[in-house]
């Protein structure tokens, strides 16, 4: 379960990123936040794993407070929330198989580590993760000689190797072409059905986050304006979140 | 590929769910032995020594000591071999970079559809490229005596083997649509080239010039060092004389001359591309 | 005709002036070097030498491109690739701090600019003076010759790895970042995979030069094949020099085909 409870952001140049927000999401939800470039989404989502620290309010994830978290701490509890970026960040000169099982890293002991000698029930992990985003064949070939949306299911299973609880995905589908991006929404679809890991995605897409999220949070300039269910949002609330532009976006 | 997965043939691998993979094998320890034991042999052969240069290495600062501080006076006689120098590079640089056009059109495959044309005109250029420029101006201080000429000759063969693979390869990786674009409308084949091709390909041809240009004038400062014109005459008869104050100063002008050049050559690359 | 089109005819970019200035200054560079040319011989001997000169070159001795003693091109041959092999790899491991310091993207920019700035430095000094030096510390022969090839590796191969350095993608940083890796960890899995291809690769170009400029090391008496055929061309004979070069040519298209193919791979995976 994640918790806000009246977060602010402003960053170090003033700006105010996030206000007051007040925000519940259970364990197995399926969340799409919408909203303008610039709005916050970014940061909202970011401040759940701490990428971005918020100046006030308090941040709760199963029941850590997430602002008391030093070090050693922060690296456990990032541990159980995977994420996932518009860039897919892919070392791309080696191996799937080697980018997925970068998330296997912090739990190697070190001489494992500096050699990059993997035990063989993470590989079979990681071959496994790969199988769910089905990319199994690919394993062995080198991440640049795949597609964009094959190397954002690689970037998914890097996650799911990690065994999260939680995912951020932040613009997940924003480079793709629209038919991979429905299939990278349907790997989000399914995974959140089967296996019960809450998602949080941005999203610039309003037609896809209606197909696949069950519920909706519209922000606009640092607040929530509409959080439902996905079936409650009509033409007026997306014109609200969208501040009138709705039609130049889908335009 | 397949030779190698043959002999280290890959491994199985079985997924709970009952799927399998094949993972090939690692190239990595393969390649590790044989850099390790070329490694061995390289140092049996050359009788690389830690020892010596643990126990001997300061004796490299000795020169480089003895220079300090250059001799500034003797400055006033290096400008002349280092304006040789330059000549030569530049002269050196146009001649090669130039000449060497029609031979790299010859070894394109989109221009010259005739791949045996296009393998000897390879094979040409690739050899050129293999003879060492200190050979080239050894044998240019014979033919044409010793003084810039050679010097300038060298470096001319130099940058056409050195222009000629990079400006074939940037002729083969041009965009043709521009070419047929040209061709539909009614332009003839040369016209074509001239329209499509060459402004595609010029930017990145003067830029490499320039680059090798900035090369040359370091290999020029050495080329005198077999009569072949330039620093490196000077440069051999004060290391004779042991007069290292005055290679110093020497190799300070050539320093800032070379920074000077890759300063204003950098700059222009940066417009260019 | 319409008044805007008439406007942006009227501010189209001018710059013959630009042009014709750097023109005539390219031009006048080019005749200033043109006096460099002075032709102190030349002329029908120029052409009688050329051809002697090409005659024996084509004619290689084979008794001694075959001969497998210390003194057959094939053992000369075998130490110019070791001297170039253990050079280079000296030189590639020197020239990372080196690049590390002079990446600008790392370092903040006066430490980057003093890095280059010895780089430079190390680049300008002619091979043959770092031979000479090189001699005091460790006598003629091969040793020499691999220090000296080492040092002058560095700069450029420091050049190429101050390149990679700044290409680094850092995005990756994040997602490790996001997954609980420690910086250490960030360097193993985050930066070292971008790196070594890029190294490797730039490492093997050089052995590639460091192969063909060998002959260099022969004018100081630094080991391999460079000084055998330069005596042979001092002393004229011509067949002996040609059966050195057709040696070293065989050798160096021969490395330079697998390390091209290498360089592929190591690129495109």
């Amino acid at each position: 379960m994640i918790e806000f409870n009246h977060v602010s952001k402003k960053y170090p140049n003033g700006f105010e990123a996030l206000k007051d927000i007040n925000l519940t999401i259970e364990q197995g939800e399926f969340v799409a936040i919408i909203g303008l470039s610039g709005a916050g989404k970014s940061t909202l989502l970011r401040t759940i794993n701490r990428m971005h620290d918020i100046t006030e309010g308090s941040l709760t994830v199963d029941g850590t407070d997430v602002m008391q978290l030093r070090g050693g701490q922060l690296r456990k509890f990032r541990r159980k929330i995977g994420m996932i970026f518009q860039s897919f960040n892919l070392v791309t000169r080696t191996r799937v198989i080697n980018n997925v099982l970068m998330s296997k890293v912090p739990d190697l002991s070190f001489p494992r580590a500096l050699f990059g000698a993997y035990p063989k029930e993470d590989k079979l992990e990681a071959l496994e993760a790969l199988d769910k985003v089905g990319i199994l064949d690919k394993a062995f070939v080198r991440a640049d000689q795949l597609s964009g949306g094959q190397q954002q299911r690689v970037a998914l299973a890097r996650t799911l190797a990690q065994n999260p609880q939680i995912i951020l995905a932040d613009e997940p589908v924003a480079s793709l072409d629209p038919v991979t991006a429905k299939q990278v929404m349907g790997d989000f679809h399914r995974i959140n059905k089967d296996m019960n890991i809450t998602i949080l995605l941005n999203i610039h897409h309003v037609d896809l986050a209606l197909q696949y999220a069950s519920r909706v949070v519209g922000i606009r300039s640092g607040e929530i304006v509409y959080d439902g269910p996905t079936t409650e949002v009509t033409e007026e609330i997306l014109n609200e979140i969208y501040e009138g532009k709705q039609k130049e976006v889908e335009g | 590929m397949s030779v190698y997965d043959k002999i280290f043939p890959p491994t199985k691998m079985e997924l709970s769910n009952g799927k399998t993979v094949f993972k090939p094998a690692s190239r990595l320890p393969l390649v590790a032995l044989i850099v390790l034991l070329f490694t061995a042999l390289s140092v049996k052969i050359t009788g690389f020594d830690l020892g010596v240069l643990k126990e001997r290495g300061h004796q490299f600062f000795v020169i480089l000591g003895m220079m300090i501080p250059p001799a500034f006076s003797y400055s006033s006689q290096v400008w002349e071999p280092l304006f040789d120098t330059l000549k030569m590079s530049l002269l050196g640089t146009v001649v090669g970079a130039v000449t060497v056009i029609p031979f790299a059109m010859a070894a394109s495959t989109n221009v010259i559809r005739n791949p045996i044309l296009v393998g000897v005109v390879r094979l040409f250029l690739s050899i050129v490229r293999t003879l060492p420029t200190l050979v080239t101006a050894l044998i240019a201080t014979y033919v044409f005596g010793l003084g810039t000429l050679a010097g300038t000759t060298a470096i001319g063969v130099f940058t056409f083997a050195y222009m000629g693979k990079i400006l074939y390869e940037e002729i083969e990786t041009v965009d043709m649509g521009a070419f047929e674009a040209m061709e539909a409308i009614g332009a003839t084949k040369v016209r074509a080239f001239v329209s499509a091709i060459i402004p595609q390909v010029l930017p990145s041809y003067i830029s490499n010039g320039l680059f090798c240009f900035e090369g040359n004038v370091r290999y020029a400062a050495i080329l005198g060092y077999v009569g072949a014109g330039g620093l490196g005459l000077i440069l051999n008869e004060k290391l004779g004389w042991r007069e290292y104050p005055s290679v110093g100063m020497i190799l300070i002008m050539l320093f800032v001359t070379v920074f000077l050049i890759e300063t204003v050559s950098r700059y222009c690359r940066k417009k260019l591309v | 005709m319409n008044k805007q089109i008439e406007k942006a005819y009227a501010d189209r970019p001018k710059n013959t002036v630009y042009q014709i200035t750097v023109s005539v200054i390219v031009l006048a560079c080019i005749l200033w070097s043109g006096s460099a040319v002075e032709i102190s011989k030349g002329g029908f001997s120029g052409l009688q030498i050329a051809g002697n000169i090409l005659n024996g070159i084509l004619h290689p001795e084979p008794k001694l491109l075959f001969n497998l003693t210390i003194q057959g091109v094939p053992y000369l041959l075998l130490e110019t690739v070791c001297i170039a092999f253990l050079g280079t790899l000296v030189g590639s491991v020197l020239a990372i701090p080196l690049s590390f310091l002079s990446a600008s993207n790392l370092m903040p920019g006066p430490i980057a600019f003093i890095g280059r700035l010895i780089i430079m430095a190390i680049r300008t000094i002619p091979a043959f003076v770092y031979g000479l030096m090189f001699i005091r510390v460790s006598g003629p022969g091969a040793f020499t010759g691999l220090l000296t090839m080492s040092v002058c590796s560095i700069g450029m191969v420091s050049k190429m790895y101050i390149e990679a350095i700044e290409d680094l993608d850092t995005r990756i940083l994040e997602s490790l970042d996001a997954c609980g890796c420690n910086t250490l960890q960030k360097i193993r899995y985050g930066i070292l995979p971008q790196l070594i291809p890029n190294f490797a690769s730039t490492v093997i170009y050089r052995f590639d030069i460091n192969l063909r400029d060998a002959t260099v090391l022969g004018l100081v008496g630094a080991g391999g094949i460079g000084a055998p055929l330069i005596f042979a061309m001092n002393a004229y004979r011509w067949n002996e020099a040609g059966s050195i070069l057709v040696g070293l040519v065989i050798l160096v298209l021969l490395v330079e085909y697998i390390s091209t193919k290498i360089r592929v791979k190591l690129a495109r995976g």
